[in-house]
């Protein structure tokens, strides 16, 4: 576009003041060279004022300094993940968020400086709150109760409460084995919501894979027979215990293997694999569903992602079942992806270390509060 | 003679489910609906054991477990958190104040009934 024939008085600086962002140009020495109208109010500073300080202890955000370097160093765009580039600034005893996405800039084809973006996301980081909230709130109230139902109910099973006639006795055998599963679904949301919160502590031990494998693949055994769809586990004798802690080791499968199940048809098949490569062992969950469009592979592991396509059912769920399936893989220090072509189905790997030693980890939290 | 349980607990149907459960055990069951209640119980009754809710009207369990715990006179007395507060930061809080055990809701009454003999081996 030949911007010199934009109508007066449009032109560049008009352009730049008019973004949504606040916006810096900085050169090699990480100082300011300009800026535009959004960043001279958010950071309360005239452009006159801020050249030639350094654009870290402008805005009292040290992060800005290593996210630079990378750039420098690389000659490419920010690369890290939305996490790593996302900080906190209060200012005017308001708490604001910001993802910081930061660009070379070239002069006769060598690297002079950096364009720096500031993007406002509070607006999805308080959305975010509010759903972790909501989650916590909600397992909580569903304790309560839960207290009564399973108390009476075990009761009533013991015949500490009276006889009861063997139709009786089924119909709360019933009852408490879906107590225990609302009990589970309760946990669960607890876990993400802990997970959300921005840590996740994982106790690793020597773990059985075959009872990993088996916990996780049990409570979906009915659900394949009633879909129709096979469920099959492969796993070779003798495999060594991996390093993980077992209960999320068991969400994570028992999570992939669900989401197979969500898009595989009657008369499919679901292949849980373990294999062992060196001091790793890689967990595959293949299906014959309807695939994952290539476009969206790389967006799959975001939290409130969902991939909607042809041949793509809706999940019911809320888009965190792989992000959160991805944090815990990392803290156990192991990796996960997925193939996939449409029509011919998926598969997602994980890797997780074979035990060797006592160990436990944090994910910590990204965050980073500046100004 | 039957030992005393304390219950303080403010939700009704959670009452009559535990309370059904101790007494079907034999114990001695006294039920209070909010913390400042539970205090002045514990006071006059001297209970053997106290089941303690977190959330209560006017004086929350938090606050109960810091009087009694730090009062010579009620500290000996054992106490289990009964709470639908699964957050580690409140079981902490909790363990830090004094309590005994804790316990997340929902349990079911053998968990109760092994946690409370732990404390009172004979009825």
């Amino acid at each position: 576009m030949d911007l010199s024939k934009l109508p007066e008085p449009v032109n560049l600086d008009t352009i730049a003041n008019n973004l949504a962002d606040a916006v810096f140009l900085v050169d090699r020495e990480m100082e300011v060279v300009w800026m535009n109208k959004i960043a001279e109010e958010f950071f309360h500073i005239s452009m006159q004022k801020a050249k030639g300080n350094k654009l870290a202890e402008l805005t009292a955000i040290t992060k800005l300094e290593d996210l630079l370097n990378e750039v420098f160093e690389q000659q490419t765009a920010l690369k890290t993940s939305y996490e790593e580039a996302s900080v906190k600034v209060k200012r005017h005893d308001q708490r604001y968020f910001f993802k910081i996405a930061i660009n070379p800039v070239f002069h006769e084809e060598k690297l002079w400086g950096a364009l720096v973006q500031f993007t406002d996301v509070t607006r999805f980081h308080e959305m975010e709150k509010i759903k972790t909230d909501f989650v916590s709130i909600v397992s909580h109230e569903f304790r309560t109760p839960l207290t009564t139902i399973i108390v009476g109910v075990e009761m009533l099973k013991e015949g500490m409460l009276g006889d009861l006639t063997p139709r009786g006795k089924e119909v709360l055998e019933a009852i408490g084995s879906d107590c225990e599963r609302l009990n589970r679904l309760i946990d669960n949301l607890m876990e993400l919501s802990r997970i959300e919160s921005g840590t996740i502590y994982v106790e690793a031990e020597p773990t059985d894979v075959n009872d990993l494998v088996q916990e996780a693949v049990r409570p979906l055994r009915i659900q394949s027979e009633q879909q129709g769809v096979e469920l099959i586990t492969d796993l070779p004798p003798e495999l060594p215990p991996v390093a993980a802690d077992f209960n999320k080791a068991v969400w994570v499968l028992a999570n992939l293997v669900g989401n197979a199940m969500r898009y595989t048809d009657k008369g499919g098949t679901i292949t849980v694999q373990v294999r062992q490569r060196g001091k790793r062992l890689f967990f595959s969950v293949q299906d014959t569903g309807s695939g994952i469009p290539k476009e969206h592979q790389d967006k799959i592991f975001r939290k409130y992602v969902q991939v909607s396509g042809p041949g793509r059912k809706g999940t019911g769920g809320v888009g965190l079942g792989l992000a959160i399936a991805k944090d815990i893989v990392m803290a156990h220090g192991g990796e996960i992806w997925v193939d996939s072509e449409v029509g011919e189905g998926t598969t997602f790997t994980f890797t997780f270390p074979v035990y060797q030693g006592n160990e436990s980890v944090t994910l910590p939290n990204a965050e980073q509060e500046g100004g | 003679m039957a030992k005393k349980v304390l219950l303080a607990e403010d939700e009704k149907n959670v009452i009559l489910g535990v309370r059904t459960c101790l007494d079907a055990v034999g114990y001695d069951v006294e039920v209070v609906e909010d913390g400042e209640e539970a205090l002045n119980s514990v006071k006059r009754a001297h209970p053997d054991l106290i089941l303690l809710d977190l959330l209560m009207p006017k004086v929350d369990g938090f606050e109960v477990l810091k009087v009694l715990k730090g009062n010579e006179e009620t500290s000996k007395i054992p106490i289990v958190v009964l709470t639908a507060k699964a957050e580690e930061t409140d079981r902490q809080r909790a363990m830090e104040l004094g309590a005994d055990n804790y316990m997340t809701k929902p349990f079911k009454p053998q968990e109760l009934w092994d946690v409370i003999k732990g404390y009172l081996p004979e009825l």
